[in-house]
């Protein structure tokens, strides 16, 4: 609980407003048509596609050994049910880039795609509940 | 996650036949409009079984489940070192199966698989009955080579306890330290790779050290290795000299580790270089797969099963799957996390495969956490994928846990560690 707070003050402070009660779609919207303008960034290598849903399933299954099966964690380890989607990606999203301090998480979410990490954290907006 | 209904096994088996794929007994059963579901057997209800009947049922309640496993409890080996330490409880590390059975609707037979005939399709039990199945999952955990050491035997492991399978052994080697006189010295003999649980001995060092250090604080721990270099080194080097100053020795292979025979009658541990006398000896044989597993032609000649990495179905024997310690599982670990993770792999991989899908892409993690004492945890994770290479680990993600971290660090990966444990338990046998 302390993380979670702690975390979404951190990251979603000034950038994301509004997340706490419901993802906002308008930076979503105002994003992409500036990215299909711009000029594609130096990626060497094109995305990722998505994960397909059985694979997201195999993926998430993992994190139950740590955060409970269908994230009802069963001690310290926080669980990953009450928080929607965008909440979900920007914590995982932070894991990985480092901004977001953590004891595991980060060496964990290195291991994903960003692709990935997106289907994870819908996963876990739509389906923990 | 979807229910299997008999329209649509029809519609499969129909489906199937028509092209010719697949002319699965389970899926020809519910064309005749027979009453039999597709059937899987599972051997042993440790992390790998227990995990694997759990996960099969939860994706598919169509699929008939019984798991054969000879104790009507299972005691995790995660955690006895802590019961060593005197943090845990041989209680608080035993775990029933009820909920497989009443939650999960998993048929739980408490006996023994003698035999194995992957070419009938059927088990055969040590009780006499038989099971037949449409597919079959193997997670017997590991076996001791007993005899690759002079004067170690089964018996012998009666006065110098291995403790690395969980029970009577953890509460033999316990016994063991609370009788012995302060100033004497336990002797932890670590054998070579692979083995079941990398960092296990070095975190029972630390273990057995805390209970010392609290009881008899002139004793000291020294282990005597088969290796050069063991899992987690520099952090458990560095936790043992801060918590333990100088209590825990460690001795390499290459300098006089090699252990080459004992003494049970003069508790005498012999080496490439020297003898040591000791008052409590832990003797970690090298290991193979289970028993079961040897004898039913599933492993190799180095005593180990090989598998596909994607559905872990064995490269030796079709229609039988090995998970767990037993299986060869690439990068992965012998660990109960990656046993877990590879039942669940399996898992997906069986129910897909009944219903004449290509399994989805599998996604395995590991994570081995360790106490070097009550209040300092340190860990080792992996994210791993299928490669061509078999199972690989993602480059540039897991390691272990940061170096120089502050003590408030180690703090929190010890509170992680118990809540690692709470929630794998409850996953598995919950
Ligand atoms: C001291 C110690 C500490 C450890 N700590 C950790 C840790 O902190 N984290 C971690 O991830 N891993 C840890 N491990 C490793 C972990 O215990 C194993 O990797 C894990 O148990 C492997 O699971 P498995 O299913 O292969 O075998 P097991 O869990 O051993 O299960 C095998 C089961 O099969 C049954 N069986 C065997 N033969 C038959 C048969 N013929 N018929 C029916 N049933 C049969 C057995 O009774 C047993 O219940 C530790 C190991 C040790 C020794
Ligand atoms: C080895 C145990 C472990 C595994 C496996 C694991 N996590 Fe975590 N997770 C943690 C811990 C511990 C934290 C607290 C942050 C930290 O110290 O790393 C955490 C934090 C989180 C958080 C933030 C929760 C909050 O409320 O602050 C999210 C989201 C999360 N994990 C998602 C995942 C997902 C998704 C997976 C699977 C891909 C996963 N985790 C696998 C241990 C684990």
């Amino acid at each position: 609980m302390r993380f979670k707070n702690h975390t979404l003050t951190l990251l979603l402070g000034a950038a994301l407003v509004g997340c706490a009660t419901e993802p906002p779609p308008a930076p979503a919207k105002a994003a992409a048509p500036t990215a299909a303008v711009a000029p594609a960034p130096a990626a060497v290598t094109p995305p990722a596609p998505p994960p397909t849903p059985a694979a997201v399933r195999n993926m998430i299954s993992t994190c139950y050994s740590c955060h409970g099966t269908d994230g009802r964690s069963a001690g310290s380890i926080p669980g990953l049910t009450g928080m929607n989607a965008k909440q979900a990606e920007t914590m995982l999203k932070g894991f990985k880039s480092g901004e977001l301090p953590a004891t595991v998480m980060m060496r964990l979410a290195k291991g994903y795609t960003d692709a990935e990490l997106e289907a994870l954290a819908n996963y876990i907006g739509t389906n923990l509940k | 996650m979807s229910k299997i209904t008999r329209r649509d096994f029809l519609k499969i088996a129909g489906a199937a036949s028509a092209a010719g794929v697949l002319g699965h007994a389970a899926l020809a059963r519910a064309a005749e409009g027979g009453k039999g579901s597709a059937r899987v057997v599972v051997v042993g209800g440790g992390f790998g079984g227990a995990t694997c009947t759990k996960y099969l049922r939860r994706l598919d309640p169509g699929i008939a489940v019984t798991l054969v496993e000879p104790n009507a409890k299972f005691i995790t080996c995660p955690f006895s070192n802590l019961v060593l330490g005197g943090l845990r409880t041989m209680d608080s590390i035993t775990h029933g199966f009820d909920a497989l059975k009443k939650k999960h609707g998993v048929n739980v037979m408490h006996d023994t698989v003698t035999a194995i005939d992957a070419a009938g399709k059927k088990v055969t039990l040590k009780s006499g009955k038989t099971l037949s199945y449409d597919r079959l999952v193997v997670s017997p955990g590991i076996d001791f080579k007993f005899d690759t050491i002079e004067g170690y035997s089964e018996k012998a492991a009666e006065i110098m306890p291995h403790a690395w399978k969980a029970g009577p052994q953890t509460v033999l080697l316990q016994s063991k330290l609370k009788a012995m006189k302060d100033g004497g010295v336990v002797v932890i003999a670590a054998p070579a790779n692979p083995f079941r649980c990398p960092p296990g001995p070095y975190e029972r060092a630390g273990m057995i050290a805390h209970y010392l250090k609290e009881h008899k604080p002139k004793s000291k721990v020294l282990i005597l290795d088969a290796k050069d270099a063991f899992s987690k080194q520099g952090l458990f080097l560095d936790g043992w000299k801060k918590v333990y100053g100088d209590m825990i020795e460690w001795v390499p292979g290459a300098k006089g580790g090699v252990v080459m025979a004992v003494d049970t009658k003069k508790m005498v541990v012999d080496t490439t270089l020297d003898k040591h006398k000791a008052a409590v000896v832990n003797l970690i044989p090298p290991q193979t797969a289970g028993k079961i597993a040897l004898a039913s032609g599933l492993a190799d000649d180095k005593g180990w099963c090989p598998v596909d990495p994607r559905t872990f179905e064995s490269k030796m024997q079709p229609g039988v799957h090995v998970i767990g310690d037993s299986s060869i599982a690439g990068a992965l670990p012998k660990s109960a996390f990656a046993a877990s993770s590879e039942a669940k792999m399996c898992a997906a991989a069986i129910v897909a495969l009944f219903k004449g899908e290509t399994p989805a892409e599998s996604s395995l993690v590991n994570t081995c956490y360790s106490l070097i004492a009550p209040k300092y945890g340190i860990s080792v994770a992996g994210v791993y994928k299928v490669t061509e290479k078999g199972i690989t680990e993602v480059p540039g993600a897991g390691g272990v846990s940061p170096k120089d971290a502050p003590d408030s660090f180690r703090e929190n990966e010890a509170k992680y560690t118990v809540g690692w444990y709470q929630s794998i338990t409850a996953d598995i046998w919950g």
